[in-house]
């Protein structure tokens, strides 16, 4: 589904180069559960944010569906973020002022897209699987950690995304949280074999994913 | 979502941020109200003033000429002086030559003077015009109480006035004790045969048509020893054709006298002078009032700023969804344009309510073509003064936006 | 160590101490504008243009005035005017216009010219008339006078010369253009002296050409527009010798009242009272430079209300700079800060926008000033310098008195904990 090829990111700091990403060659199947490794500053997140369409590479191809998104603009890339990826940060990076049901419904504002279902249903029912309806007119700053990361999670399904992208999402939760949290996503893989991305600086959780890949200093090791 | 709806999400969205920020959003508000509420209050006192003299030129009928000494309205300001200086040459003989006119109704002289009129109780200043019986149909003025003086008066030189409703009411208490009394101008005596109806108008700094007082010509020799006029007025019998009637003036009065003696002119004239006169007025005060919008429009400027400064991160969670870069550049001008139309329209209703407690001193007169203009400016000003801060939020990339603190 | 001497060093600490608090209040406020420049700079905008056009406004007030005055003082010092009707009402307020129809004498000439400290006499029949040169016809205004009107006047011939009393008693018919009017008919002017023009069929030849004066509106006659003739030249235009006004000049400043009582007097026994004032020539330019006065101070009192506008910006601005800021200021009362200190700081920042946008817009104003002032009437005094800046380092501390009290009663406990 997605190929990266000789994807460069170079920084310019300080009039030196400072190379993020060096030479990466992936492919992502449909279906996979891959987790991206590495210490930090190994250039896992901007590798994230690359497939996930923040960021663009200096050089290379990225090709999502053998369509050469390079060549995409402004506008083309905001459509892709809206339906095709679904992003989950680790800050959960929820808009503070929206309540739950406001910020889940937030890619709908931005879609162009021709939807088969009521989305407010959808986002009724997301609520309802991640045990967080009750909560849907609080604000998040009242919620806990693992309650904001499943609105977030809910928040990245809406627009029914074909990929995942969760970058170290249970780094600010607590263990028995950030279980419940995986343990969610894994469920959203196998049972409908969601396409997951994963970025963790924590080993055992790599290896408990069906593919795991380990970075240093901007290369796949 | 379609356009529509997520427009409308926006608009609650930022509606719902300006309450948030309460303080913040009054302030900014602040400068786009004073602004637009002294542009309209300006406005409309301009617009107020203009109507009203119109009103006093419009009730004297659009088939009016009037016939006066000396080129006023050609040859710059010297003329103008020359006019006045050069004294007064009509006589009762032109009245009787431009009478036999079939292009004309009604031919009145005129002579007018600021006197002292004394009752035996007070005494005031007021105009006294000098003129025949016509004069009042000329002028449009009809009796309350009493009766005008007539054709036959004027040939018997009586010496009676007709006071208008604000003379008879200053000096006599209230109009109809006024009547069969006997005033003093200038140090004759005059008895009182009629009051006129109370037109309205003016007040306060403003004169009005009720506060005048008429004598017959032949009765006032003493104020007028030459017995000569300072104008004619004619009624044109056909409206259509004033031109016309303007050349027949123009033959009678050059067998008399020469060319730059006189000048003829029609209402439409003397309302439209006067109509560019109000307007360059208006345009100038309205312009400088217009100087505090500009500020006011900088300070939402500088607000908007601020306001894409903190929701950087907000800003970038949105692209990563989808956002494009022109959802933001909406988003952000909604909230300058919201605040600016708000702004705008609570100006509006200031002025509209100070125009109401004006409207008793001063004429002021608020029109359609005010608000929509008033609405129209503070949304332009809301989107020009957006436009910066909306663009520089969306310029910034997905990842910039979310990395920032 | 005497008692005093104590006091003394103590007060030169406490000089020192205020330093350097006056110090870092200033360093702190150069940083955080250097911080955040753009805001900075469009906070001081808006009393940039305020004040600028204020100024402005001020400025074309000015400018006017001196140049209502350098008019009407171009028209001859200590001159009177005997003319009829009532311009001025009785306690000197125009009545705008109260017309009689009386025309001043021969006689009445000859009568004022007698009287004790006047100078020059120069009475006027002023009427408009077609005039007609080579086949081109304008409209002018004749005036027909005497000689003494030019040196009265100030008024010198251009080309050719001006007439002199001799001319007048002569009856020649012989006249002197006025610029303005000359132009229109004439087109270049210098050739024209000797030429003939033709006044209501009557021959007057040029006999010079005036040097414009320019002014003229403004309530004071148009000098570059008449037609001068001597007065007895003419009998067809002026049969019985009246004159519509009558210009006259004191000897001095000082004589001028007692000459005004004494031509009134004089008039007073030939017409009634109403019928004619005699005015100074002072009393018009006050007049007039008391309307454009007052015009000009509603302009400078709607351009003020951009102020007000500029000093709320300020207000809203500090505000929130003073919401960004809550931990530092949490910290600066940590340790040791009072609320006075905080106070100042932040009153010291609204102050200093606003006098930095009231000295730009003073500096724009003096430029506008000084490239305008070819085109239009436009002068600058010290006055305005001085109120622009009081002016804007007042609306400083009234609209930031507020932000920086809310910032100086902040508990600094819980200014520390703010996230």
């Amino acid at each position: 589904m997605i190929t990266l090829a000789h994807v460069n990111k170079i920084y310019q700091i300080d009039g030196e180069e400072f190379y993020a990403l060096r030479d990466i060659n992936l492919e992502i199947k449909q279906g996979e559960f891959t987790a991206i490794l590495g210490p930090s500053g190994c250039g896992k997140s901007t590798l994230m944010h690359i497939i996930g369409l923040l960021d663009t590479p200096t050089s290379g191809t990225l090709l999502i569906n053998n369509k050469d998104i390079t060549k995409l603009d402004d506008n083309e890339l905001s459509r892709l973020r809206n339906e095709f990826a679904g992003f989950i940060f680790q800050q959960f990076n929820l808009i503070n002022k929206l309540t739950v049901l406001e910020n889940i419904m937030l890619p709908t504002i931005y879609s162009a897209k021709k939807y088969s279902y009521e989305p407010k249903t959808r986002a009724l029912e997301l609520m309802d699987r991640f045990g967080i309806l009750i909560k849907q007119k609080s604000y998040p700053n009242k919620l806990s950690g693992g309650q904001q990361q499943r609105v977030a999670i809910a928040r990245a399904l809406l627009n029914e995304p074909k990929i995942i992208l969760a970058d170290e999402p249970t780094g600010n939760l607590d263990s028995k949280t950030g279980k419940n949290i995986l343990d969610l996503i894994r469920e959203l893989n196998q049972k409908e074999g969601m396409t997951v991305v994963l970025v963790t600086h924590d080993r055992e959780i790599a290896e408990s994913c069906q593919r795991h890949i380990s970075m240093l200093d901007g290369k796949i090791v | 979502m379609n356009k529509y709806q997520s427009l409308i999400t926006i608009i609650k969205n930022s509606v719902a941020d300006l309450i948030r920020n309460k303080l913040r959003s009054f302030l900014t508000m602040l400068g786009i109200i004073i602004g637009i509420s002294s542009v309209i209050l300006l406005i409309s006192l301009g617009l107020g003033l203009k109507m009203y003299i119109q009103e006093q030129f419009k009730a004297l009928g659009s088939n009016l000429i009037i016939v006066m000494p000396g080129k006023m309205m050609s040859g710059g300001g010297a003329s103008y002086q020359t006019a006045m200086m050069s004294g007064f040459k009509f006589e009762e003989k032109d009245v009787q030559a431009l009478k036999k006119l079939d292009s004309l109704n009604t031919v009145v002289p005129l002579f007018s003077r600021v006197l002292d009129i004394a009752s035996d109780k007070e005494n005031k200043v007021y105009e006294t015009i000098v003129s025949n019986e016509e004069i009042f149909d000329i002028m449009n003025m009809e009796i309350e109480f009493g009766r005008l003086y007539n054709k036959g008066d004027v040939s018997k030189r009586k010496k009676i006035a007709v006071l208008g409703f604000g003379p008879a009411e200053k000096l006599f208490g209230s109009a109809e004790t006024a009547l069969e009394k006997n005033v003093k101008i200038g140090n004759q005596t005059y008895k009182v045969v009629g009051v006129l109806e109370k037109k309205g108008g003016g007040g306060g700094v403003v004169p009005s048509i009720d506060d005048h007082v008429f004598i017959p010509h032949t009765a006032a020799i003493s104020f007028n020893p030459g017995r000569k006029f300072m104008a004619l007025y004619a009624r044109a019998a056909d409206e259509q054709n004033i031109e016309q009637t303007k050349n027949d003036i123009k033959e009678v009065m050059l067998k008399k006298y020469s060319d730059d003696d006189f000048s003829i002119s029609d209402q439409k004239e003397l309302l439209s002078s006067i109509n560019s006169i109000f307007d360059i007025i208006s345009l100038v005060l309205t312009g400088i009032a217009a100087i505090s919008l500009i500020v006011g429009g900088v300070g939402i400027l500088n607000i908007m700023y601020v306001s894409v400064a903190e929701r950087t991160k907000e800003i970038g969670i949105r692209r990563a969804y989808g956002a494009t870069r022109n959802d933001i550049l909406v988003l952000f001008l909604t909230e300058s344009a919201l605040l600016s139309v708000l702004g705008g329209f609570i100006g509006l209703i200031i002025a509209q309510t100070a125009v109401l407690g004006i409207k008793q001193f001063f004429p002021a007169y608020i029109d359609l073509t005010s608000i929509i203009l008033a609405l129209a400016v503070s949304w332009s000003i809301g989107l020009i003064f957006g436009v910066l801060p909306a663009v520089q939020a969306s310029k910034l990339t997905p990842i910039e936006a979310i990395r920032r603190d | 160590m005497s008692a005093s001497y104590q006091h003394a060093g103590r007060q030169n600490r406490l000089k020192q101490h205020h330093m350097g608090i006056l110090l870092s209040i200033i360093k702190t406020s150069l940083s955080d504008f250097d911080r955040n420049k753009l805001r900075t700079f469009l906070t001081s905008l808006g009393i940039l243009i305020g004040v600028s056009s204020v100024i402005l406004l001020v400025s074309l007030g000015v400018g006017l005035k001196n140049y209502i005055t350098e008019q009407f003082e171009n028209l001859g010092s200590n001159i009177l005017i005997a003319m009829p009707g009532q311009i001025f009402g009785g306690d000197r307020q125009m009545t705008g216009g109260n017309f009689s129809g009386i025309t001043f004498t021969e006689k009445d000439y000859l009568a004022i010219a007698k009287v004790s400290g006047i100078k020059a006499v120069a009475p006027a029949y002023v009427k408009t008339v077609s005039v007609s040169f080579e086949g081109k016809t304008e409209i002018g205004s004749y005036y027909g006078t005497t000689a003494e009107i030019f040196p009265m006047r100030n008024l010198e011939a251009g080309y050719g010369q001006i007439f002199s009393a001799g001319d007048v008693e002569k009856r020649k018919k012989i006249i002197v253009v006025g610029p303005k009017i000359a132009e229109k008919l004439f087109g270049n002017m210098g050739s024209f002296v000797g030429k003939t023009v033709k006044i209501e069929d009557q021959g007057f030849k040029v006999s010079g050409i005036l040097k414009s004066k320019g002014g003229g509106g403004f309530g004071g006659p148009d000098f570059d527009s008449f037609l001068y003739v001597p007065y007895k030249s003419s009998p067809k235009i002026n049969q019985e010798k009246k004159f519509s006004v009558i210009n006259f000049q004191a000897d001095s400043e000082t004589v001028i009242d007692t000459v005004k009582e004494s031509v009134t007097a004089l008039l007073e026994r030939s017409y009634d009272e109403e019928d004619f004032s005699v005015i100074e020539q002072t009393q018009i330019q006050e007049t007039v430079t008391s309307i454009f006065a007052i015009l000009n101070g509603v302009l400078v009192a709607i351009a003020a209300i951009s102020l007000i506008v500029g000093g709320i910006g300020i207000m809203n601005i500090m505000y929130i700079t003073v919401t960004e800021r809550i931990r530092e200021i949490g910290i600066r009362r940590a340790m040791g800060a009072t609320r006075r200190n905080i106070l100042s700081q932040f009153l010291f920042e609204a102050v200093f926008l606003s006098f930095i946008g009231g000295s730009f817009g003073l500096i724009v104003s003096l430029v506008i000033v000084f490239i305008g002032s070819r085109y239009f009437p436009l002068a600058i005094d010290l006055m305005s310098v001085v109120v622009a800046l009081t002016v804007s380092t007042t609306i400083g501390v009234v609209f930031g008195v507020l932000p920086a009290r809310k910032a100086a009663l902040l508990s600094p406990v819980e200014a520390i904990r703010y996230e």
